[in-house]
């Protein structure tokens, strides 16, 4: 890889980490007074993961730049993570914001998958398999949150607006300035992140209007 | 939140190692059968189960079951 393409995938897994990041401190602190007890050990279980998983990136990142030796522990982001996510104060925020921070990853992370190189498939298969259950738990409470009494819902979708917003804007940006990452077949030339992503949104606040089903 | 959404017992199996027997380990609340998996995982995560499944309680169906003992659990 070329120092461009370089520089463009530190980017990226900058963004997913920053967030992940974030989210796994923001999961200890308000998920450890979630609604039930199942949903506090589930947020901790979900905190583990993406901690993890952070830590995962920027070493990534940190080889990348051709770093030898111990790596440095990262205490703090790197500036890129979604304004949303930075300011997460309460439950629906962080559920609302989990959900857009796993699916836009997921869609980027599918996307580079697809590259099938293996320096890449090695890297984030597992993190992008553990990643699912992140999406679940999310999506769960997010129809949860939005079948609600009261004024739920409403701060629920609120949330969600806010959160998915900032998910389209980054999704976006790689479809548009990705050029590198695509000149070297790490990323498709018919890249499609951000319609994807805000289907993804409106059939969740579609599933969100239906009675909780289970099967 | 709130009381509105009706959540479910379901009881949790897990198997230890292949050809082992498939043990009752407890039981989660969740209003989903996808939640019920997420949480049984991180509720019953202390081993590194080759098996875990959810049963919602409602789906079994009981062949035979205990009498109680005194006349207010249902007994003579």
């Amino acid at each position: 890889m070329d120092q461009q393409t370089v520089t463009e995938l530190i980017a990226l897994l900058e963004q997913i980490a920053d967030n992940k990041l974030l989210l796994g401190d923001r999961l200890v602190e308000i998920g450890v007074s979630g609604p039930d007890l199942e949903a506090t050990l589930g947020a901790i279980a979900m905190a583990q993961g993406e901690l993890g998983h952070a830590r995962l990136l920027y070493h990534w990142s940190f080889d990348l730049r051709g770093h030898t030796g111990k790596k440095p522990d990262v205490t703090e982001q790197t500036g890129k993570a979604f304004s949303t996510v930075l300011h997460i104060s309460n439950w629906i925020e962080l559920i609302a914001n989990l959900y857009v921070a796993s699916a836009s990853a997921d869609l980027v992370i599918k996307a580079l998958l697809d590259s099938r190189r293996p320096e890449i498939v090695n890297r984030l298969q597992k993190l992008w398999r553990e990643q699912q259950e992140h999406l679940l738990y999310s999506r769960g409470w997010l129809e949860q949150l939005l079948q609600d009494a009261g004024a739920i819902p409403t701060h629920t979708r609120q949330a969600l607006a806010d959160a998915s917003q900032c998910g389209s804007e980054w999704l976006s940006s790689i479809e548009q300035q990705s050029r590198q990452l695509t000149a070297a077949g790490i990323l498709s030339p018919t890249l499609n992140l951000a319609a994807p992503f805000q289907l993804q949104i409106s059939q969740l606040l579609q599933a969100g209007q239906r009675a909780t089903h289970v099967h | 939140m709130s009381a509105v959404q009706t959540r479910y017992e379901y009881d949790v199996f897990t198997r230890i190692k292949r050809g082992d027997d498939l043990v009752h380990i407890g039981t989660v609340a969740a209003p989903s059968d996808e939640l019920a998996k997420v949480y049984a995982k991180a509720v019953y995560d202390e081993e590194n189960w080759v098996e875990m499944c959810v049963v919602p309680r409602r789906h079994i169906k009981w062949v035979k079951q205990p009498e109680g003992l005194f006349e207010a659990e249902g007994g003579r």
